[in-house]
């Protein structure tokens, strides 16, 4: 039963991840100023047979269609092609970025979690109280400040009160966990605030909702003490959409690692993307909106999956 | 006669909330900024001063100078031109877009529904300011291409949510009369569907309004948004960004500028939906 439902939710996604990278294989070409373009700028030496050999070695002079099909035959045998600008094999430079994006985003939501849940809950028990107006005032206020304004506070205050913390310069986490988590420490806040944010207002709503069914009444009629009827009966329930809300935040998490990478400059897959784009990478860029794409559609099964575990009586169809 | 008392009625429930109707104030103290902004500005934002590079906050420059010696309070009111220019026109251009996938798709439903959804959710796919990139990079960085590259962002939010109350209001009882009265498909969309999911228009259009700034705030903040010399609220906070240690009050000032226009809008819209969506009620 959940093995066909796996199958068959994962073979739904296929066209959607052809689409997305069809898409943007389409816009990136559309881009005026090619790769050939952009060394013919910066060396200015080119032979016009060099010219055109550099296009046959990138396959640009060929349709854009028939350039699609290559590349997409190419990722089926598991080679997305080489950087334009690097050399560098695009899996191999997707390898080499994908951990410092991956730490950013768990480290984020793991954050935004941590704060949003508890602060979201104990409004609503609290309801209408002064601790609750003020934990809306500020779920409101993490919404509506942006990420790279909250990073340039935190950078500005954290620099001129704290001592000896280090700010800026990525190491790996295996080389020296203390100076890493502490340099991924701000961005992460950064990154996940907003969504501190938006999982708070979704726990508080649903916390309300919960409360007021009939079975807590039931519960609370039957002589239940408060805290069990909010651990035992309100939470898990509660806890459903705000599954959903983390969910649609995994996608918007990648857009904001894009800012957050720049502004801390953490050498990411968000801060390549824009490189790659500005520098008209195509393999690269393709590279990065495939495994983007691919991550999200399986984040959204997985989220699915989730629910089933934590309400038994939603049934995959 | 009844609209307008409706109209005063709700008003006045939004208005009891203190915090609504102080971002009521703030956001009409924008509106005004926004169209006439050399009233605020004090100094050409354009114009550089080689004698006030990089100052503080001080009585001449209430948010201090920039690296050019130019006015930052200045360049903040004309970069929240900018920045609202942007906002605004994109989520106008996504209203009417989505509006219009959303009721076909919603009244319509079968293959048309089938046809625009897979198209929309792969759109959806995909977090909103790389596709806005993407859009920006294409066509390169100019005001028109950020409406355009933000308005399609936005397009299929508005057109799945509208995709939804039309549905609901296809089976209704009204919707089959109309039918059976024989009046035309498109009569009915304009005539029976339109006005009745206005409010959750305009519900979408506040709660985008915001988001969408924001968006463009991180495409200037990138490098990606109007072209310099010209600010705009996100862009002047990414050339800050170089300064931060030096000089913060380059980025600073405009960065809390758009907190606080984002703020109040997002006040104004909590407040709207509890006025206007019946769903939300008390």
């Amino acid at each position: 039963m959940k093995g066909s439902y796996l199958i068959g939710r994962l073979l739904s996604a296929i066209p959607t991840i052809l689409l997305v990278t069809f898409f943007v294989f389409i816009a990136i070409h559309l881009v005026p100023g090619d790769i050939v373009d952009i060394i013919q700028g910066t060396q200015n030496f080119l032979t016009p047979q060099q010219m055109e050999d550099l296009y046959r070695q990138y396959s640009l002079d060929k349709p854009v269609p028939i350039q699609y099909m290559i590349w997409l035959g190419n990722v089926l045998k598991l080679d997305m092609g080489i950087s334009m600008r690097s050399g560098q094999s695009v899996a191999q430079l997707l390898v080499e970025k994908i951990p410092v994006t991956f730490q950013l985003s768990i480290m984020a939501l793991g954050l935004s979690l941590l704060i949003g849940i508890p602060l979201g809950i104990t409004s609503a028990i609290k309801r209408n109280s002064p601790l609750d107006h003020s934990v809306r005032f500020f779920g409101l206020v993490g919404l509506s400040a942006p990420s790279f304004w909250v990073g340039a506070l935190l950078i500005v205050w954290v620099s001129s009160t704290v001592q000896n913390f280090t700010i800026f310069g990525y190491v790996p986490f295996h080389h020296n966990p203390v100076q890493n988590l502490q340099v991924m420490f701000l961005p992460s806040i950064t990154l996940g605030l907003m969504i501190a944010a938006q999982i708070l207002r979704m726990a508080r709503t649903s916390m309300l909702d919960v409360m007021s069914q009939e079975y807590i009444k039931v519960a609370k009629a039957k002589g239940a003490k408060n805290r069990k009827v909010i651990f035992h009966h309100a939470l898990r329930n509660a806890l459903i959409p705000v599954t959903t809300t983390a969910g649609i935040q995994l996608g918007f998490l990648f857009g904001g690692t894009i800012i957050t990478e720049s502004m801390f400059a953490l050498p990411g897959m968000g801060r390549m993307l824009l490189q790659a784009v500005n520098e008209r990478d195509y393999p690269l860029v393709q590279g990065v909106v495939l495994f983007i794409a691919v991550v999200i559609v399986l984040l959204n099964i997985a989220v699915d999956i989730l629910y089933t575990f934590i309400d038994p009586r939603i049934e995959l169809s | 006669m009844s609209n307008r008392k409706a109209f005063r009625r709700g008003f006045r429930r939004f208005a009891k909330n203190p915090l609504q109707l102080g971002s009521l104030i703030i956001f009409a103290f924008v509106v005004m900024v926004v169209i006439m902004p050399h009233v605020f500005a004090a100094y050409d934002p354009l114009k550089m001063d080689y004698t006030a590079l990089m100052k503080g906050p001080s009585v001449q420059h209430w948010f201090g100078t920039d690296q050019f010696g130019r006015d930052i309070l200045s360049r903040t009111a004309y970069g929240a031109q900018n920045t609202m220019k942007i906002a605004v026109l994109s989520i106008m251009m996504a209203t009417g877009i989505g509006t219009v996938f959303g009721v076909v798709s919603g009244y319509f439903g079968k293959w048309v529904d089938q046809i625009i959804m897979r198209v929309i959710d792969s759109f959806f796919a995909f977090p909103s300011i790389i596709l806005a990139l993407f859009i920006i990079a294409m066509f390169g960085a100019s005001m028109t291409n950020l409406i355009i590259a933000i308005g399609v962002v936005y397009v299929p939010i508005f057109a799945r949510t509208i995709r939804g109350s039309t549905i609901a209001l296809r089976e209704s009882l009204f919707v089959k009369a109309s039918r059976a009265l024989g009046k035309s498909h498109l009569k009915i969309m304009i005539t029976d569907i339109l006005p009745n999911i206005s409010s959750i228009v305009i519900v979408t259009f506040t709660t985008n309004l915001s988001t969408a700034l924001l968006t463009e705030a991180g495409l200037g903040f990138l490098g990606l948004g109007v072209p310099p010399p010209h600010p705009t609220l996100g862009s002047m906070v990414g050339q800050g960004n170089n300064y931060l240690l030096s000089a913060p009050w380059m980025a600073l000032f405009p960065g809390l500028v758009i907190a606080v226009i984002v703020l109040s809008i997002n006040i104004i819209g909590d407040g709207l939906r509890d006025v206007l969506d019946p769903r939300v009620g008390k």
